[in-house]
């Protein structure tokens, strides 16, 4: 099994993903800016073409993070422009009208560090750590917490109500920073890896000291397989940006 | 642990809907339609939506091995007609291929901009209704039990069987109770299999939803039914008491007495496995 190495050039040293099996479609995505804008996005499989739908979320994100409601009806509307609803069967149809679900998780980085925005939508964990130790997650704090259903952004409005009631720049978004941590690093990962995580952060070995050693592709996929057939982690598309 | 499976391709699971089409079917409900023209209408609604969710932009998942007993007069058969009448159970792309017809209808949505657009849809039909003779419940058990032992054999790793069972009368072919204790007992590696039994009523009478004891319900009849019923594993209990039922350690999949609203959710909550390969 390949991993892609999404960002080699990257001021993210690293960014690896493994999809759920070596045959089938990854559909996380992940896309930076030149400004220091980071976007993941984890599409649901079992949606409609959700793997286009993250695309457009994380291109989005990385091009306008001020996200509001009519940022995402333009997203939805971009979405739409992909398929002439009409013509397709009756049984694809279906399913593009119940929509496409999908995390959004974005980083927006300034003054080197010192302030450090995070957004998110769903089950996409970030994690600010200083060394091996975990100093804060975000959305979710516990790994029992990924066993509920995470609310997504969709492309059907019906089920983006969730959204209605929240105040996105208090509800959605976490305010963090680099300052005062002796060796500080920025992670964000798709709901397999951050299960695994939050499950493996009582354990004598840190859980980020494990991902730290993660060089190359091919080591976060092998990690990714022995974890997976030890049935610590879940499978599904698996992807790990991490700012060591 | 049972009821943990992994629902994917590889290992699917198996929905069997069981249809009383008896003569009493034909009766008028408060809303005007017969209670087998309402059962018609929610399988397809419910075949619809197991569909919609299989549904990829690349085409239909086999997530699910679907089929449909129906039984009345001396009849017991798959409730499919055209290229699927000839076996029982079918994997779902089949049964998105092969419907009577496709009808057009029109339904109001959010336009995403604080509107309502109406949108011309497409609506596959694969039943209507049928309503004649008696009520073979106990052949139509046998039938049911013979077709998922063979299903379990061939998919010992699968998420087991869930069989929906709606019936409005009482069977004319001697008690069904003995079959479906045979049903409950086949099995797969991750579970026996699930029977949920739903008695569908046009008179006025106190409906009681996911009961837990015998002692709820008033008599011989309704208290087999409740035997014959699985209890909720703890995601369906759970799904069920979302919706606003009230459930307890050992409420069962039966439903006394439902009105229309219960049939909907009886379907919706019992066609709820979690494909947790797939989220």
């Amino acid at each position: 099994m390949r991993p892609r190495d999404l960002h080699s050039k990257s001021r993210l040293p690293l960014a690896f993903s493994v999809p759920k099996r070596e045959d089938q479609h990854n559909e996380d995505s992940f896309r930076r800016s030149a400004k220091g804008v980071y976007a993941l996005s984890d599409g649901a499989s079992v949606s409609f073409d959700s793997a286009s739908w993250a695309r457009i979320l994380v291109r989005r994100y990385t091009r306008d993070p001020e996200f509001t409601r009519e940022w995402l009806s333009a997203a939805i509307a971009e979405f739409r422009q992909l398929y002439d609803r009409d013509s397709l069967p009756w049984m694809q149809q279906a399913s593009f009208d119940k929509g496409s679900f999908a995390s959004l998780l974005g980083v927006r980085m300034a003054d080197r560090g010192r302030a450090i925005q995070v957004l998110s939508v769903g089950d996409s964990l970030a994690v600010l750590c200083d060394g091996d130790r975990i100093k804060a997650t975000f959305p979710l704090s516990t790994a029992a917490e990924f066993t509920k259903s995470p609310q997504l952004i969709c492309t059907n409005p019906t089920h983006n109500a969730f959204l209605d009631k929240m105040d996105f720049a208090y509800d959605l978004v976490a305010d963090w920073s680099f300052r005062g941590l002796e060796q500080p690093a920025l992670l964000c990962m798709t709901d397999a890896l951050g299960h695994w995580l939050l499950s493996q952060r009582d354990r004598d070995s840190s859980p980020i000291s494990v991902l730290r050693r993660l060089r190359t592709p091919g080591a976060f996929a092998r990690f990714v397989l022995e974890e997976r057939a030890a049935g610590r982690m879940k499978r599904d598309d698996t992807t790990l940006i991490a700012l060591w | 642990m049972a009821y943990e499976a992994e629902i994917s391709r590889e290992n699917p699971t198996c929905i069997l809907f069981v249809i009383d089409q008896s003569g009493s079917m034909d009766e008028i409900t408060e809303a005007g339609r017969s209670k087998a023209a309402f059962v018609a209408d929610v399988l397809n609604k419910t075949l619809y939506t197991l569909i919609t969710t299989c549904s990829k932009s690349d085409g239909v998942r086999n997530y699910f091995d679907v089929g449909v007993i129906a039984y009345a007069g001396s009849q017991v058969g798959s409730g499919f007609g055209g290229a699927l009448s000839g076996e029982i159970v079918h994997p779902i792309h089949a049964i998105s291929e092969n419907t009577l017809r496709v009808e057009e209808r029109k339904k109001k949505v959010d336009d995403g901009a604080g509107g309502i657009v109406e949108l011309k849809t497409k609506f596959p039909v694969w039943f209507d209704p049928k309503s004649q003779g008696g009520t073979p419940m106990r052949a139509a058990l046998r039938k049911t039990m013979e077709t998922m032992f063979g299903w379990c054999e061939q998919h010992p790793g699968s998420y087991p069987p869930t069989i929906l069972h709606v019936t409005d009368g009482q069977s004319t072919d001697g008690t069904p109770e003995e079959m479906a204790d045979g049903l409950r007992q086949i099995s797969t590696k991750d579970g026996p299999a699930l029977l949920f039994n739903l008695h569908v009523n046009t008179a006025a009478g106190q409906e009681i939803v996911f009961p837990t004891s015998e002692s709820d319900l008033n008599d011989d009849y309704s208290r087999m039914l409740f035997r014959m019923s699985s209890p909720l594993p703890e995601h369906l209990a759970k799904f069920a008491g979302d919706k606003g039922y009230t459930i307890a350690d050992g409420s069962r999949g039966f439903i006394f007495n439902g009105d229309p609203q219960c049939v909907v959710d009886f379907f919706e909550i019992g066609t709820r496995p979690r494909l947790v390969a797939d989220r």
